[in-house]
């Protein structure tokens, strides 16, 4: 927090002037003027400080600087500004005299903060001895960007964001490092200001009809992008373990804008764009024409009863086009900063909407947001208050991400739905909705129209601290932190569709759900410098925070009239309801210890003690230490004259926990409910069964990692980077597994197996071009992961995971999680060919029973025996490149994305690649019509579809433009347009919609593509305007 | 000021110092969620835990695991794969076709459903008793009795498909090794026997349902007659896999299995609390729980999550709303066994169909498959792996309830009724060697008020008793019991029904499941069943 950064020089003066330094006479100064060393243009905002001193002062806009009050001697001045290369430099300043001194600077690649959020406080980048990513929140904010979690993408080394689908505001899955639980959570621990958040969702799920609910929106929804200052990521353990407990799968700390007092007075800015936005790839389905050539051949040829032939329509319908949009998305986002030397607040006021490219999805947020600090008592007391509060609005495409099971759902019937028959038809009684009738047959555009599925959010997050100073160096902080989400979900089926009438008449559900979390923390920080450039930073605290959730769901069947929508259950035939709620609790304890040596080698102790309610009695307490140096060989003589302008060396370990459970699960608990209820007569007896075993012993998944690094700058930083590498390994995994019998449930929650993964990771970054009137910086991010399971319950035992989606698919699994073989291991038969029957082969053994010559007779069909791996979901490594240019007043920036390596089981393929669709008049994709695969062979899975999804993706590419028209400057200080592309183009082998896909069902289950929600490609216009 | 604020700061100080030491502790009391420890304090509690233990019994009848390994391991049903439909990891025909392993898809869903379920009844059971014992009710013994025929049942299920399983009274979870099949037979017949006393012989309407002494005799008289396979662990333990496992000869409580089989019958028989249907259809009906034949049922009701689902995996898509799933169908060979004339035949569905949905404007009323044709049931399956959707009869045994809330049908699905009494009570007579009073038995059972078929002539053999078991017990869950004990389980051949990729003859040793691996894995000391 920027208060902090105020802090820290202030501190740092009190203290010393207990010291040597203020005992000396002051009356010296050095005074000059800070340039670009390419462009020779006046910097302002630069720092200009003593080192290991309090004295400095920021260059004013013509670049001019003077830093009084100093002794007289040799003064070790220190340069920095973002975005530049820092500079240093020995002045030997005369009492009673102004030493004059100019410095140049050189643009670095890197624009990285030189203060760095670490958790309960900030450090100097020097003294960062953890594995640390910044994202700067400006250049990452580019095109249509919703959350947070979309501005870490290609961004962060180590750091994996995949959407899950091209819905707005859709849910994401980020992994960082690979992730480090098989069934516990694998979401990274997000902190707001200095808040951790309660990452959970907070809309209820809407109705399972006959397959899985609708994916949730993402619950960071709640915060605008433009409001974010930076991103820090903690990767390794040494730097996460502050967080303890939640920190085994890394942790993203969010900042979020500052009000500042700027020298004009008060500023107000504009930031607005609109965008269209189309489906990138399609699902390539029979149109009607070749629907109908088909069908009709196919019956000549005898393989379809010439009923068939009835069933044809008269008409052409692309049920795809019919279903999707050139959807339009607008934003705009008001500021106003300002304040006086002691106070300063922003507030910023949010309203976007963003329309989905299918029917019937989009995303509403307004948001507004409020921050504000104030120091007082010689700043040695200091308050801040940040608020921020959203409504969301989600409009649901019922079973979005296709899970449609027997009922049938959009994107299943876009793939299967006959192309002969018409949207619309018109009779006597009017013009209304084709519908063929019969099961999981429903017309798409009626199921996306005449069924309404909507959510709303609405979520305050506020924090409030207050910081005093003891003493010089010792400094109290109490902050307080509310998050409450309230969220509703509403739908109604109505009977005017064929799948409400299914369901009873019409089915109207509401439900509600209200999730709060409070943190309490208290702190101490003590910081000093002695000696030669020798530091100490000292935090220790004391953390609470309280989780509560309830939810109530009333659902009414059978209505007389659609008139009511889900607005009056009351007028249901039959009417179910339900409630719950849960509470959980955390406490700790932490405490960090950083030493500095001469700003040479650095070491960090870490130690924190939490308590979860969630685990077992006598096992609710656990210690997560953490320790790290770092060694700044830049320092050294024998570096001085290398090429190398920085260049450390970083070595950490610790030990990190993983609570991702929900609360009770170490009790056993006895459930009423409908699976208890037993009729004793003809009545209902209402009867508990237990819902769990409990588990006396149940405790945190623990993960320890190492990580060794790099880092390094050439040429004055003109280009630098790091290279790191990490090993880890988790033990006492949270896996819920079959447990022996008798038991009240079949499986229970234990503590068993043990993973392990090791990865290395490289940033790189580099000034191209710097010259008058150009500048030209570009990265690189490079990850590679490989996660292993080491160990189950039993040896050669395996979880089965990836259930196979689909009609006739019933219990077939295409993963599973073995010792020796990496999560998202892919496992079943293999294809080798078709017969001249059409129907498919797979290898088999002599053993097997009907293998013949190392392959399945007729159609036979693989057996479990011959099942073997036939795939990994994991990349080789995944790559982002970053571009950003500057030349005259145009700027240009793109970034491209690209994962190596890994396979996808293409589940939508399996399902609905397979001619005999047509043995019920459904369509199916057009590679089955010139396969050898017979209309009567089912769908079988296999190696057959599992394939290759190395991918490059250009994620985004903006073009701006610096106004600088008389018009606008007399008002405005800063004026800008600019024109960007997101998901221009992908280059893949693969032939499903999408290489790039999200898998729910956690770790365990990797790489599985079933009808997702189309992603959109995105043209976007802005303007900013600052007054 | 400076003073003011310092005091007030240090203040603050130590209040959160104090909040952080009182805020520390992390005891979880569940506001929505009941714990043992707070539970089963009176009497409306107490039913509402011996309710769940009841509950479990769900999982015995059709549409569950245990149903589908009894019908379809055998002649009676099987499931091929429709086009795109039912292939299911090729479960369905890896359960028909006998092939299944330790790791297979049958055993991994079917036989691991079959460990799973009963012993939750058990669990639930164990969790009830302990928990009844601070109760402070009326009754007590009554409920416990109650409770310990159920634990009692759920054991007979895994004894039967398993053989020797691990007997646990305990609440606790942990890793036992496997009883001998006998000492789990001795087991379930010592917890019966001692409950008996302790039961009521009737029961009012309201507690229809629930346990009785004739609950006991059935499955008493039902254990001594299969005491021939019951006793013995599996094929290597003596089962023969091809001639018949009798009763006689084995000793159990009370003497010779086969006379405990007849005693045990004959005090169902002679108690005056039941009596057979008037005609065969009373028993299965939705409005069967008042037919006086059932003596231990799983009850029905139609409301939501309440009601028998079997309408969903035997009926096509267009006979019935909601639309099932068209998946069990019947064997030709099997359906050509039935005498044309017995009425017992009825049950199943096959030739020109139509409407059975009561609730339906074309109930009755002809029905087309999905291509637009006539929908006709035949009588036979060319493939196995190529089925169309009008392939195979089907056994239609609990017709649909009036009534019926979506698939939730009021029908009760009988464990035991009167009429096996008669049936067990034959077969146990004529492994005895008197054929005589077998002969009586069975015309007995034959000559209901509407009788269901001529009265038989001659002499009765086992086939005869087999085969009158067959036609009476269609659909019941009984056949791989029956020919097991028969040795005629394993053997088997589909070519008899003409089916292609059917079943041809396995292994004795098949006469046991295998016990799961990934139960092995989870307990390992199970030993599994030899063969596998």
């Amino acid at each position: 927090m920027r208060v902090i950064r105020h802090v820290i020089p202030v501190l740092i003066t009190g203290l010393l002037c207990t010291a040597r330094l203020c005992a000396q006479d002051s009356n010296g100064a050095i005074g000059g003027k800070v340039t670009d060393g390419t462009t020779q243009q006046p910097i302002a905002d630069v720092t200009i400080a003593i080192t290991g001193t309090s004295h400095s002062v920021l260059s004013k806009s013509d670049g001019t600087f003077l830093l009084s009050g100093l002794g007289s001697g040799v003064q070790h001045v220190r340069v920095t500004r973002i975005g530049y290369s820092p500079v240093t430099q020995d002045v030997t300043v005369n009492a009673g005299g102004v030493t004059s001194v100019d410095f140049a600077m050189q643009p670095q690649a890197a624009i990285l903060d030189p203060v760095v959020a670490t958790g309960y406080g900030r450090q100097r980048r020097e003294a960062i001895t953890g594995s640390v990513s910044t994202v700067d929140a400006t250049s990452a904010n580019k095109g249509v960007k919703t959350n947070v979690d979309q501005l870490l993408q290609g961004r962060a080394a180590g750091v994996e964001v995949t959407q899950n689908g091209g819905e707005p505001g859709s849910g994401v899955q980020v992994l960082i490092r690979g992730g480090s639980s098989l069934s516990a959570s694998n979401d990274p621990l997000y902190v707001v200001d200095g808040v951790p958040i309660n990452n959970v969702q907070t809309e209820p799920d809407a109705t399972g009809i006959g397959g899985a609910p609708a994916l949730a929106r993402n619950p960071l929804n709640l915060l605008n992008p433009s409001d974010i200052a930076s991103i820090t990521v903690l990767k390794d353990a040494s730097a996460t373990a502050i967080y303890g407990s939640r920190a085994s799968n890394g942790v993203v700390l969010i900042e979020t804008k500052q009000g500042q007092a700027g020298a004009n007075g008060p500023s107000f800015e504009y930031d607005g764009y609109a965008a269209t936005s189309s489906p990138l790839r399609r699902l390539d389905v029979l149109n009607g024409a070749e629907y109908r050539t088909f069908v009709q051949d196919q019956v000549t040829k005898g393989n379809l009863p010439s009923s068939h032939l009835a069933a044809l329509g008269p008409a052409n319908t692309n049920w795809e086009d019919a279903i999707t949009r050139a959807a339009v998305s607008h934003s705009h986002n008001l500021a106003f900063n300002g304040g006086s030397e002691d106070t300063h607040y922003r507030v910023s006021l949010n309203y976007a909407k963003e329309q989905g490219v299918t029917l019937s999805s989009a995303l509403e947020r307004i948001q507004g947001r409020i921050s504000a600090t104030h120091s007082d008592l010689d700043n040695r007391l200091r308050i801040g208050v940040n608020v921020t509060t959203s409504r969301v609005n989600n409009t649901y495409l019922t079973y979005e991400g296709g899970f449609g099971g027997f009922e049938g759902g959009v994107f299943q019937n876009v793939a299967t739905f006959n192309p002969t028959q018409p949207i619309t038809v018109t009779d006597s009684t009017g013009t209304h909705y084709y519908e063929i009738g019969g099961t999981s047959t429903r017309n798409p555009v009626a199921l996306a129209n005449q069924i309404t599925n909507l959510g709303q959010t609405n979520r305050t997050l506020a924090n409030s601290s207050v910081e005093f100073d003891l003493r010089p160096g010792l400094t109290a902080r109490v902050n307080v932190g509310l998050d409450h989400a309230n969220g509703q979900r509403q739908e109604y089926y109505p009977a005017a569709n064929p799948v409400g009438v299914a369901l009873g008449g019409g089915l109207a559900r509401v439900a509600g759900l209200d999730n709060s979390t409070q943190t309490f923390q208290s702190q101490l920080n003590y910081q000093t410098t002695f000696g030669d450039r020798n530091s100490v930073d000292f935090v220790g605290g004391y953390e609470y925070s309280k989780f509560k959730d309830n939810s109530v769901t009333a659902q009414g069947i059978g209505f007389f009239t659609d008139a009511f929508s889900f607005n009056n259950l009351n007028a249901a035939q039959t009417r179910t309801d339900y409630s719950y709620a849960e509470e959980s609790r955390l406490v700790s304890f932490f405490g960090r210890a950083n030493f500095g040596y001469q700003d040479r080698v650095f070491v960090t102790g870490v130690l924190r003690y939490d308590g979860s309610s969630k685990f077992a009695v006598g096992h609710k307490w656990a210690a997560f230490p953490g320790l790290s140096a770092s060694w700044n060989l830049k320092q050294e003589s024998f570096m001085q004259n290398t090429p190398f302008s920085d260049f450390k060396i970083r070595l950490g370990w610790g030990l990190q926990g993983n609570p991702g459970v929900g609360p009770y699960t170490s009790l056993i608990t006895l459930a009423g409910s409908t699976g208890a209820t037993y009729p004793f007569g003809d009545s209902p007896q209402g009867g508990v069964l237990a819902a769990s075993n409990g588990n006396p012993n149940l405790k945190w998944e623990q993960t320890s990692q190492v990580d060794g690094a790099i880092d390094f700058g050439i040429f004055h930083n003109r280009v630098s980077g790091s290279i790191e590498y990490y090993h880890k390994n988790t033990k006492d995994l949270l896996l819920t597994i079959t447990v022996p019998q008798p038991a009240l449930q079949p499986t229970q929650l234990l503590n068993v197996g043990k993973l392990s993964g090791h990865g290395l990771e490289a940033a790189l970054d580099a000034v191209v071009v710097s010259k008058p009137g150009l500048i030209w910086r570009a990265g690189l991010v490079f990850a590679a992961d490989r996660t292993v399971v080491d160990e189950l319950t039993a040896p050669g035992a395996f979880i089965e995971t990836g259930s196979v989606s689909g009609q006739g698919q019933s219990n077939q699994f295409s993963e599973r999680l073995m010792p020796g073989q990496p999560i998202g291991t892919f496992f079943g038969p293999v294809f080798t060919g078709w017969d001249a029957q059409g129907h498919q082969l797979f290898k088999c053994t002599s053993a097997t029973p009907g293998c013949t010559n190392g392959q399945t007779v007729g159609g036979g069909g693989p057996s479990a025996a011959d099942y073997q791996v036939i795939g990994h979901a994991n990349p080789d490594f995944t790559l982002g490149v970053h571009s950003d240019a500057t030349w005259g007043r145009f700027d240009i920036s793109f970034l491209v994305r690209a994962a190596v390596g890994q396979d996808v089981f293409n589940n939508t393929a399996l399902v609905y690649s397979t001619k005999s669709d047509a043995l019920q008049d459904k369509n199916f994709l057009r590679p089955a019509l010139t396969d050898p695969t017979g209309i009567h062979e089912p769908a079988i899975f296999s190696s057959r579809w599992v394939e290759g999804a190395s991918f490059v993706r250009l994620q985004n590419i903006t073009v701006g433009y610096d106004l600088n028209l008389p018009v606008l400057t007399r008002s405005a200080r800063n004026a800008r347009i600019y024109v960007s592309a997101d998901n221009l183009f992908l280059l893949t082998g693969y032939s499903g919609l999408d290489p790039e896909v999200f898998t729910e069902g956690g770790l365990g289950t990797l790489g599985e593509d079933y009808l997702t929600y189309p992603r959109p490609r995105t043209i976007t216009g802005g303007l900013r305007l600052t007054f | 000021m400076n003073r003011l604020f310092r005091v007030s700061i240090g203040a603050a100080g130590l209040a959160s110092l104090l909040l952080a030491l009182g805020c520390t502790n992390l005891d979880e009391n569940p506001p929505s969620l009941i714990t043992p420890g707070n539970f089963f304090r009176n009497a409306a509690e107490v039913q509402a835990g011996l309710a769940g233990v009841y509950a479990q019994l769900r999982t015995i009848a059709p549409e569950g695991n245990i149903y589908d390994v009894s019908e379809i391991t055998t002649d009676e049903e099987v499931v091929p794969t429709r086009g795109s439909d039912w292939y299911d990891n090729g479960q369905w025909i890896d359960l028909h076709n006998m092939t299944w392993t330790p790791t297979s898809a049958a055993t991994s869903n079917f036989f691991n459903g079959v460990w799973n379920n009963p012993y939750q009844g058990v669990a639930n059971t164990n969790l009830f008793l302990a928990a009844i014992q601070n109760a402070n009710i009326a009754g007590k013994a009554a409920l416990i009795a109650e409770a310990r025929v159920l634990r009692a049942y759920y054991y007979y299920v895994l004894m039967d498909f398993f053989g020797g399983v691990a007997i646990d009274t305990t609440t606790s979870v942990a890793l036992e090794a496997r009883n001998t099949r006998r000492e789990v037979f001795d087991f379930i017949e010592a917890q019966l026997l001692a409950a008996r006393p302790d039961l009521p012989a009737t029961r009012p309407q309201s507690e229809s349902g629930r346990v009785t002494q004739g609950v006991v005799d059935a499955i008493l008289a039902n254990m001594y007659l299969n005491a021939g396979v019951f006793t013995k662990d599996g094929a290597a333990g003596g089962i023969s896999g091809t001639a018949y496992n009798s009763c006689s000869g084995i000793t159990v409580s009370g003497g010779d299995a086969c006379t405990q089989a007849i005693a045990r019958a004959t005090s169902v028989i002679n108690s005056g609390n039941y009596k057979l249907a008037d005609s065969f259809p009373q028993s299965f009906r939705y409005d069967n729980a008042a037919s006086q034949e059932n003596i231990f049922v799983v009850k029905f009701i139609p409301a939501d999550g309440l009601g028998m689902g079997d309408v969903m995996s035997v009926l096509h898509y267009s006979q019935f709303n909601p639309t099932p799933w068209n998946g069990f169908a019947m064997l030709a060979q099997t359906y050509q066994t039935f005498d044309p004339a017995d009425k017992r035949r009825q049950v199943v569905l096959q030739g020109p169909q139509v409407n059975v949905d009561p609730q339906a404007a074309n109930f009755n009323q002809p029905v087309n498959d999905r291509a637009g044709n006539p929908l006709v049931f035949t009588e036979s399956i060319p493939d196995i792996h190529s089925a169309t959707e009008g392939e195979g009869p089907r056994i239609y045994k609990w017709p649909a309830d009036p009534a019926h809330v979506q698939q939730n049908n009021g029908n009760d699905y009988a464990l035991f009724r009167l009429g096996e009494m008669y049936l067990i009570k034959a077969e146990a007579e004529l492994a005895s060697g008197d054929a005589a009073s077998a002969l009586v038995d069975l015309n007995t059972l034959r000559a209901r008020t509407d009788p269901v078929a001529a009265p038989l002539v001659g002499t009765v053999d086992q086939t005869t008793i087999l085969n009158e078991r067959l036609f009476e017990l269609l659909g019941e869950g009984k056949r791989r019991q029956d020919l097991i004990r028969f040795g005629q389980y394993t053997g088997r051949d589909d070519s008899a029904s003409g089916i292609a990729g059917g079943k041809v003859s396995q292994g004795d040793f098949h006469v046991l499941m295998p016990i799961p691996q990934a139960q092995i894995d989870a307990n390992p000391k199970l030993v599994q069943n030899p063969g596998y």
